[in-house]
């Protein structure tokens, strides 16, 4: 399967002339790389993707895909698999033959077209449901249909829109590992949109963090966490402390991961433990300091000990390089 | 009716569950038949008893003692010695059929502009020049028609003063004319209904088959028209039944040269006092027109590529 580079070039997109859904994005995206559209509700995620699968059209800016300039191609032209979130399979049409759907658009030979979902259904592991409708299935198989339908093309690009969202969550940590597996395998490009952090820095090779239209940072999922550029994308991304600095200074951030609890009298900030959030493996303390502010700490568990008390007394232990500078 | 499309789409992690609230609520397009099925009880299944019942009897066994059973008034309409009883029938089922024909080909297009139009305003707009003719009555879109296709009509006049004929066209007192009329007056019935379905028709499924290689022309054909098969279905049944039982539209267009069942059925309960005669017409008429639905039915659901649509 040959992949596609995507190049996002100062793309806008605004809805009645009012609503700025994207603002000038710009972005680079590799052949065959695994690449997230990360933001919260609202923020431009499936504009985006619905820019570069064609549906609809930016206001200013292009979009290249392989090396061309597709800004101004058909949408059935693109060659790119689209997965949606509610999977928009086509209800009056099989398992089959939903699948063969893009296949028979390219008049293929009959026989290949029969090879070919034959083998992209057993590449999601649907063997034996083909005669079956959507309405037959459950959400977890409706996925893998719509998954290979897209895929049975052998698009340059796949987008994939929330594909996970409407599994429950066993199910979709699941599927997280088979989809990133399949896309390895087959080395295609893949631009996934999410609203979930936790399922971005799992599966992806870099993460585009998405605020009001524009986006905040890109980078690798560790970067992103680790060092995440402005308040926005620390706070979006997983836990953090924001410290206090001083006025004119630049924002300073710390994961709770950094912060080690130590007995009361040792470290920078006294306190007593507000709340703790078991989390299985770890758990996450609030702990209120003397001085008012919240701090929170995250703990990991070692052996079988348990969970700290609320209204136990500690102390707070972090060093300074463990704090990140924010930009703003 | 389980299989009629649904939106929005969802995934159904409880099969069995879903299933069931599936199979309890009725679909959107049932509703839509609603008011077909209604029509049917009031004017087709409570007179059918009735008139069935009659169509079996010499005389009106309420007044008559004398009335015994009798198959003579089917044997009459079978025999014709008259010559116009099966062409009524004919003529009936083909006005029947080329209206719905005609409704459906100016009713759909204008049904899918609405259901996928975007701006609220154009779609009250369209609504209104929709509903709009229904608020007059039958009698009076019908004399409308009158003043327009006689052949002193304004199309007859315009035609010979801009010299594209000499003798005004034959336009009502015929079949055409009758058509033409019911045509207007039912195409509203069509769209309303086709627009319900249409408008219910996931958009994500067009753009699906778009992502996947499709045209816009092959994605109507592929998903859109199929998807539609429903509202086709209902929408050419509300007609249908409509336009062959009409009664005052033909009389009024077809002249004495249009004969139609329910024509002839009003002749036999009004002047010649024959209501036994009259059920009997009464029965064939349904029964024909119910097999037409019925063969109607299957090809669409053959066509469509869906089992068992109603
Ligand atoms: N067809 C449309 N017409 C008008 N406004 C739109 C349209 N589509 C999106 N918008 C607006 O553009 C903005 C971005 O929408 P978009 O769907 O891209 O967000 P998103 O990041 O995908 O959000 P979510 O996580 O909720 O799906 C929102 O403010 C939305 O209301
Ligand atoms: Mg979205």
């Amino acid at each position: 399967m040959s992949s596609a580079a995507i190049r996002l070039e100062r793309v806008s997109k605004r809805f009645d002339g009012r609503v700025v859904a994207v603002d000038d994005v710009s972005l680079e995206i590799a052949a065959g790389e695994f690449f997230a559209l990360l933001g919260p509700s609202g923020c431009g995620k499936t504009t985006t993707l619905r820019m570069i699968a064609g549906f609809e059209r930016p206001d200013s800016g292009r979009i290249h895909v392989g090396g061309a300039d597709i800004t101004d191609v058909a949408v059935h032209r693109r060659d790119m698999g689209m997965v949606f979130q509610s999977y928009a399979l086509f209800p009056h049409r099989t398992v089959t033959e939903n699948v063969a759907f893009g296949l028979r658009m390219r008049e293929l030979p009959k026989p290949e077209i029969a090879r070919r979902v034959e083998a992209a259904l057993a590449q999601v592991a649907l063997t034996g449901l083909e005669a079956r409708r959507p309405a037959q299935l459950s959400g977890g198989q409706q996925q893998r249909v719509a998954l290979a339908r897209a895929l049975v093309i052998e698009p340059r690009v796949l987008l994939c829109d929330e594909p996970l969202g409407a599994l429950d969550r066993k199910l979709r940590q699941q599927m997280q590992f088979e989809l990133k597996e399949l896309q390895r395998r087959l080395g295609v490009t893949l631009v996934f949109v999410t609203h979930d952090q936790e399922e971005a820095l799992a599966m992806s090779d870099r993460i585009a963090v998405m605020d009001r239209g524009r986006i905040e940072q890109v980078g690798t999922p560790a970067e992103i966490y680790g060092r995440p550029r402005t308040r926005f994308v620390a706070d979006f991304i997983g836990e953090i402390n924001f410290l206090e600095s001083e006025p004119g200074a630049a924002p300073r951030a710390l994961r709770p991961e950094r912060v080690r609890l130590a007995p009361p009298g040792e470290g920078r900030v006294a306190g007593a433990i507000e709340t703790a959030n078991f989390l299985g493996g770890s758990t996450l303390y609030r702990v209120r300091g003397d001085d008012g502010r919240l701090l929170l700490a995250r703990e990991t568990h070692a052996g079988d000990r348990a969970p700290r008390d609320p209204g136990q007394r500690v102390g707070l232990v972090w060093s300074d390089e463990d704090a990140v500078t924010l930009e703003r | 009716m389980r299989d009629l499309p649904r939106r929005p789409l969802r995934a159904a992690p409880d099969l069995r569950h879903h299933r069931k609230v599936i199979a309890s609520r009725p679909t959107p397009v049932a509703w839509l038949i609603a008011p077909a099925a209604l029509l049917f009880v009031l004017f087709f299944v409570l007179p059918f008893a009735v008139m069935a019942t009659m169509s079996f009897f010499s005389h009106n066994p309420v007044s008559n003692p004398n009335a015994v059973l009798t198959f003579r008034h089917y044997q009459r309409f079978i025999d014709d010695s008259a010559g116009i009883f099966h062409e009524a029938l004919l003529s009936t089922l083909r006005i029947g059929l080329i209206t719905t024909a005609i409704a459906l080909a100016i009713g759909y297009p204008l049904a899918h502009w609405m259901a996928r139009m975007q701006s609220r305003l154009g779609h009250a707009l369209l609504l209104m020049a929709v509903i709009a003719p229904m608020l007059t009555g039958i009698v009076v879109r019908t004399f409308a028609w009158m003043t327009l296709l006689q052949d002193k009509g304004v199309v007859n006049t315009l035609l010979i003063s801009w010299g594209f004929t000499e003798k005004p066209l034959p336009l009502m007192y015929n079949e055409f004319g009758t058509v033409v009329a019911l045509v207007h007056i039912y195409v509203p019935f069509m769209v309303l209904t086709l627009t319900g379905v249409i408008g219910r028709i996931d958009e994500r499924l067009e753009q699906a088959a778009r992502s996947l290689g499709a045209s816009r022309a092959r994605t109507f054909l592929e998903v859109t028209l199929p998807l539609s098969v429903p509202g086709i279905l209902a929408g050419s049944l509300l007609v249908f039944a409509l336009s062959i039982s009409a009664y005052v539209t033909p009389s009024l267009m077809g002249g004495t040269s249009v004969l139609t069942l329910p024509m002839l059925i009003a002749q036999q309960v009004g002047t010649s006092f024959n209501p036994g005669f009259a059920g009997a017409l009464g029965v064939i008429l349904l029964t024909v027109s119910l097999a037409i639905v019925v063969a109607y039915n299957r090809i669409l659901a053959r066509l469509s590529g869906q089992g068992n649509l109603a």
